[in-house]
């Protein structure tokens, strides 16, 4: 038998091995990184002294002391802390140290997943219990048991919870709550760089309400928050709280050595550029991987390729390990099943996951040696986190990023500097989106009366009240506004999807056991769960037989298919209103109101080995439309040397290519922001590109590719020259933008964009 | 705040004799315009003034003589009596009040579930008081007048006990959550106990009833007939309308309806206790039975026993259930031989359920206590075939087919080496 490979011995078999060295572009090793320590507080409770020093703690890394002085002097502050850098101490210290002088004290956590919320909950209770000290700490969460609720509520010095609870469940009953509320010093809001885009516009509104109501109730908390790296921590802590922030990035904490490999398939088809599929890649390596038991996680970026990797992956392990060492974790599955995968993640019982970007965040999963990306995930700070996944506390550990044919995967993985030196992206919310304004306002009136004179939000609070009365949601009587509808207004608004309505999966294979299998917000539902679509489950195949659109359920039976299914969503788009128009001789740049219709067309079956298509169908669901912000930018004139279809391509082409470089600017996911080509727009007749937010009413997305247009049209000029294609290929350019002249015409475009808003540089950027 | 005010918050804790006796309304009306003012006091509804602002309250009085449904008001009082007269410990019992010391109390608001923003606009009771029923509701003019409701409300609940319908997980904390918020301005909340008539209704009717809505139960079991009522469901926006348009005449419509729900209470809880202490000669077989099992599940045997004895005359469904819920009486008792004669009983039912849980004990006690292996494989095959046919439910782990099964297995066994399995067993027991 073969003996099984250390990853010492993996990382030297991937240098010399012919299969792997030609494909790696980049090996960048991380040096290891001292610590830098201070003594601990003097004044630090000598209960919380000694039970530092029983976890072998004697010292404080200098991010954290700086994160003690700060609270010790009133203050909010974010901490920006990588991944194993001992962030949790940064909240758990303070907040134990004044409800040890006053156990009065109440301090309320929030973090964005029950998981999350699990795992903080055993490491704060590890310190109080060494400290041996009667402090209480729970966690409030769908899954807390009916007869512990009241305990929490009375008499939890410290409730763990997350956005969604916080907006349904607790501040829609504060009466309920209110030694809490009397009595909060501290709100602690970890992962702050998840709460971005329409998320966390949601959450700052819930922000508001929370302290709406701590006023109401006469405290004032601070607020801690900690974030991974981005561009603008102290910014978006401020804009998700609107308190003042101190921030905190003096990190002191070690590193071990860490391999960052960029791994770039080769090319299968040269004329179209096309490269051995990512996964079949990722198969390969973590297959290498999980037969030596080096314990691996893997990242896809949509629940589809977690499903197909999966099950490729315990394909091949199952003779070796049994299939149960493999799992797949993303956001749809039950939180049951969830809590297993992680248990046995942790016990060594799994040796591989397979994940969407669920477990980017601070999941304690025990040490995972290896981290393989399929594709690039998106953003640079995404990319981090998951990296971080690999070797959290220390020791050597190996990252791998396997790209995909994709333009953005290309420049990057062509671009190593880009991603070692960039700083990385922006986090932009919009919590005056005023759709997503107006349903908070409507909770807020929920749970206390508005009074005059009172602000929420900055437009124009009033205004919005009355509105709000007009609709007999509301009741003005004197000087203050009243919930007067028969609704509860919270469980009708979600924190998380973009649409509000969700489609449940009900999987009748068994017929005397029909049961809900887990749950889709309703635009992926349109092109994920349509009539005949494969849908994929912890790796079984479960085709839909029914998608009732009226009830919002999808009924799946489970199948065994070879292949998989790929859906086309057609896009229309209409200017509603310009609110702001810059113009040059050679082109105009656009922002404002507009209306996109969407509807599925067709969707085509792809085989899981070769990746071709063996059939097609149509989709019959009704049109969905969506009021959002969108910036665009027109040609003055065509350009009279290119026909009608040159000039189509061309911009088609340029779409393409700045729909994958768009969202590196604003920390977004792919389909937050949309680019969509028109050769004679409706509302000015000139070639245009559009630029559009996913989320009806916008969440500041467009707004700031708006006042940064210029970069993005360089960037996406970079991206399809360095594309190593002749004339184009479907990497750069997409599948439709196909001739001779593609590519060079596609350029011409881009540079008469560009020359025309070269002056458009100096737009003004947005308050 | 003026000092007559102040006075007036503090009227619970000053001692200025017992203000319950007499009218609250105040007749004085200060520089407080109340919309529609002769429509409601046509209608029984008089404004209560405090803190510039104002609430209305509505009171009626009813001789005891009065008949709602099958009884009279004054039968309540023999009720209570008859709890006092008994030394019986059960939930719904009034042993320790006197009848002025219950409130029956049902509340109307604006939505449907807990959460602070479902207002609370009527708050209504009814109880003894001089020889008369007194029913009192309070009424939220405008959303800005809660301190004025609760001020008037708290003020005059003296009670002990509230007797609700769902009020322990719906009306009462409710009732906390809306305190709440004016709290600083008025007195607190009392302690209180609580008779909840839904859990008895449910206890009681179960069986016939498929749902236990109050105005089933009054339709079904208390011979109360209403004639044009307004639904409940239609509360919440006929109060937004009298918001808008301060119009009386829709809430008079609700104020009825709150008051038949409440007088309904005094009916059902005089009713139930009738049932209960078995002096209600139209009783059916079933109810006595279902007061019995009541009893047993609350560790009062003896009445248990007592209720269940009265089903012995005559072999009926409620016959076969009382033989098994006195078997397992008789069982906890360690009264072997009695619990096999009430266990023979209960497996003559055609009840498939109720025989296979019979015949499941039958074989238990056979085999272990009585030590007749013979019967205990009968009844052990006899339960086997009742579990087979029965597949289609979900039966509990003791009564399914594979645990009869082990069961079979172990009585063969000890059969064919009976002398060893009398020795262990033996053993065991020493």
């Amino acid at each position: 038998m073969k003996l099984k490979k250390s990853l010492s011995e993996i990382l030297t078999d991937l240098k010399i091995n012919d299969d792997f060295k030609e494909n790696i572009v980049t090996w960048h090793t991380i040096p290891e990184k001292q610590a830098q320590t201070v003594p601990l507080p003097e004044d630090l409770h000598p209960a919380l002294v000694q039970a530092l020093h029983s976890k072998g703690i004697d010292k404080l890394y200098t991010h954290q002391k700086s994160a003690y002085e700060e609270v010790s002097a009133g203050g909010s502050f974010v901490a920006v802390t990588p991944t194993a850098s001992g962030k949790t101490l940064c909240y758990n210290l303070p907040v134990l140290q004044t409800i040890l002088t006053n156990s009065n004290a109440r301090a309320l956590y929030m973090f964005p997943t029950k998981a999350l919320a699990q795992d903080q909950k055993s490491e704060i209770n590890e310190v109080i219990q060494a400290a041996g000290v009667d402090i209480n700490s729970y966690t409030y969460d769908g899954d807390t048991p009916a007869n512990i609720r009241q305990r929490v509520r009375k008499a939890g010095h410290v409730v763990i919870t997350n956005p969604d609870m916080l907006h349904s469940a607790i501040l829609p009953h504060h009466t309920k709550w209110v030694s809490l509320f009397e009595n909060l010093k501290f709100v602690v809001i970890d992962e702050l760089h998840t709460y971005r885009g329409v998320f966390g516009s949601h959450v700052a509104n819930v922000i508001r309400r929370l302290k709406r109501i701590c006023r109401y109730y006469g405290s004032h908390p601070v607020f801690i928050c900690t974030s991974a790296t981005i561009a603008n921590p102290l910014e978006l802590a401020e804009a998700l709280t609107e308190e003042k922030m101190v921030l905190i990035d003096n990190n002191g904490a070690p590193s071990g050595r860490k391999h960052f490999v960029f791994y770039n398939p080769p090319i299968v088809n040269k004329p179209l550029n096309i490269r051995r599929s990512a996964t079949l890649e990722v198969r390969k390596i973590a297959g290498e991987l999980l037969k030596n038991k080096i314990q691996t996680i893997v990242f896809a970026r949509s629940r589809v390729r977690v499903e197909i990797i999966l099950t490729y992956l315990q394909e091949l392990v199952k003779h070796q390990l049994g299939p149960k060492t493999i799992m797949g974790y993303r956001g749809g599955y039950l939180p049951a099943e969830r809590r297993k995968i992680e248990k046995g993640l942790r016990s060594g019982e799994i040796y591989g996951v397979v994940s969407t970007n669920a477990l980017e965040l601070g999941v304690d999963i025990g040490q995972l040696q290896v981290c393989i990306m399929t594709g690039y995930p998106g953003t640079i700070s995404s990319a981090w986190q998951q990296a971080g996944r690999a070797g959290r506390r220390h020791g050597e550990a190996l990252v791998i990023m396997v790209a995909s044919s994709s333009p953005l995967d290309q420049y990057i993985i062509q671009n190593p500097d880009y991603f070692f030196t960039k700083s990385p992206e922006t986090a932009r919310i919009n919590p005056d989106n005023l759709i997503i304004l107006i349903d908070h306002m409507k909770c807020a009136a929920y749970e206390l009366p508005f009074k005059s004179g009172e602000e929420f939000g900055c437009a124009g609070t009033e205004e919005l009240l009355e509105y709000l009365t007009e609709e007999r949601v509301l009741y003005r009587n004197g000087d203050k506004w009243y919930w007067m509808n028969d609704s509860f207004p919270a469980h009708n608004i979600s924190l998380r999807s973009a649409s509000q309505e969700n489609v449940v999966i009900i999987d009748q294979s068994d017929t005397a056991n029909v049961k809900v299998i887990g749950e889709m917000d309703r635009f992926s539902a349109m092109t994920l769960l349509h009539d005949e679509a494969i849908y994929l489950h912890q790796g079984r195949q479960f085709q839909v037989e029914k998608l009732d659109w009226e009830e919002k359920k999808a009924f799946v039976r489970e199948v065994d298919a070879d292949y998989y299914t790929d859906a086309n969503l057609a896009v229309q788009l209409k200017v509603l209103e310009e609110d702001k128009l810059q113009s040059f001789s050679d082109a105009e740049i656009g922002f404002g109101d507009v209306s996109v219709r969407a509807m599925a067309t067709i969707f085509k079956k792809i085989k899981f080995e070769t990746h071709e298509n063996i059939g097609s169908g149509p989709i019959h669901l009704p049109e969905e439309e969506l009021h959002t912000n969108a910036a665009w930018i027109s040609l003055q004139k065509p350009l009279a040397e290119m026909g009608q279809e040159r000039l189509e391509q061309g911009l088609v082409g340029a779409a393409h290519a700045l729909n994958h470089i768009a969202p590196l600017f604003v920390m977004a996911d792919p389909q937050d922001i949309h680019v969509i080509p028109q050769v004679k727009a409706d509302h000015n007749e000139k070639p245009t590109i559009f630029f559009y937010d996913r989320y009806p009413g916008g969440v500041g997305l467009s707004e700031k590719i708006y006042s940064d247009m210029f970069h993005v049209f360089q960037e996406a000029k970079k991206l399809i020259l360095h594309c190593q294609c002749e004339s184009g290929c479907p990497s750069c350019l997409g599948t439709e933008a196909i001739s001779e002249t593609a590519k060079k015409d596609t350029l011409k475009i881009i540079d008469s964009f560009l020359s025309a808003s070269e002056i458009g540089k100096e737009v003004r950027t947005c308050p | 705040m003026s000092l007559k005010n102040k006075l007036n918050r503090l009227r619970p804790h000053l001692s200025v004799g017992n203000q319950s006796d007499k009218s609250i309304i105040s007749k004085e009306s200060p520089d407080i315009e109340v919309p529609f003012r002769e429509r409601w006091e046509e209608a029984d509804v008089f404004p209560y003034f405090f803190d510039h602002n104002y609430c209305l309250i509505r009171e009626v009085k009813y001789p005891l003589s009065q008949k709602h449904g099958y009884y009279r008001f004054q039968d309540f009082l023999t009720a209570v009596d008859i709890w006092n007269k008994q030394d019986v410990s059960h939930p719904l019992s009034a042993r320790g009040f006197a009848p002025e010391e219950l409130f029956f109390f049902d509340t109307e608001t604006t939505g449907l579930g807990g959460g602070v923003g479902n207002t609370i606009f009527l708050l209504g009771y009814a109880s003894i008081m001089e020889n008369h029923l007194l029913v009192r509701q309070h009424i939220l003019p405008n959303p800005g007048a809660e301190v004025p409701l609760y001020q008037s409300f708290l003020e005059n609940v003296n009670y002990k006990t509230l007797v609700t319908y769902n009020g322990k997980s719906f009306d009462w904390p409710q009732v906390k959550t809306r305190h709440t918020l004016v709290r600083d301005h008025v007195p607190k909340l009392p302690a209180f106990g609580h008779f909840d008539l839904l859990h008895a209704a449910k206890r009681l009717w179960k069986h016939k009833l498929e749902r236990l809505k109050l105005s089933v139960v009054e339709n079904e079991v208390l011979g109360v007939k209403r004639e044009d009522d307004i639904p409940g469901f239609l509360a919440p926006m006929i109060y937004f309308d009298f918001i808008d348009s301060k119009q009386p005449d829709g809430m008079i419509g609700i104020l009825k309806h709150n008051e038949i729900d409440i007088l309904s209470l005094v009916t059902l809880y005089t009713h139930l206790t009738f049932q209960i202490c078995g002096i209600d000669p139209g009783q059916t077989r079933m109810e006595t039975y279902e007061v019995g099992r009541w009893f047993a599940s609350l560790g009062e045997k003896e009445e248990a026993e007592k209720t269940l004895s009265k089903l012995k005359d005559n072999k009926d469904a409620a016959f076969f259930r009382a033989a098994l819920e006195l078997g397992f009486q008789a069982k906890k008792n360690h009264n072997w031989e009695k619990a096999k004669t009430l266990f023979l009983d209960a497996a003559d039912s055609m009840d498939m359920l109720l025989c296979l849980k019979a015949s499941v004990e039958l074989a238990k006690i056979y085999e272990h206590r009585l030590k007749d292996l013979q019967q205990a494989f009968f009844f052990c095959e006899k339960a086997i075939s009742l579990s087979g046919a029965m597949t289609d439910q979900k039966l509990p782990d003791e009564l399914t087919e594979e645990r009869l099964y082990k069961r079979r297995l172990r009585l063969e066994k000890k059969m064919k080496k009976p002398q060893e399995i009398q020795e262990i067993s033996y053993k065991n027991l020493s």
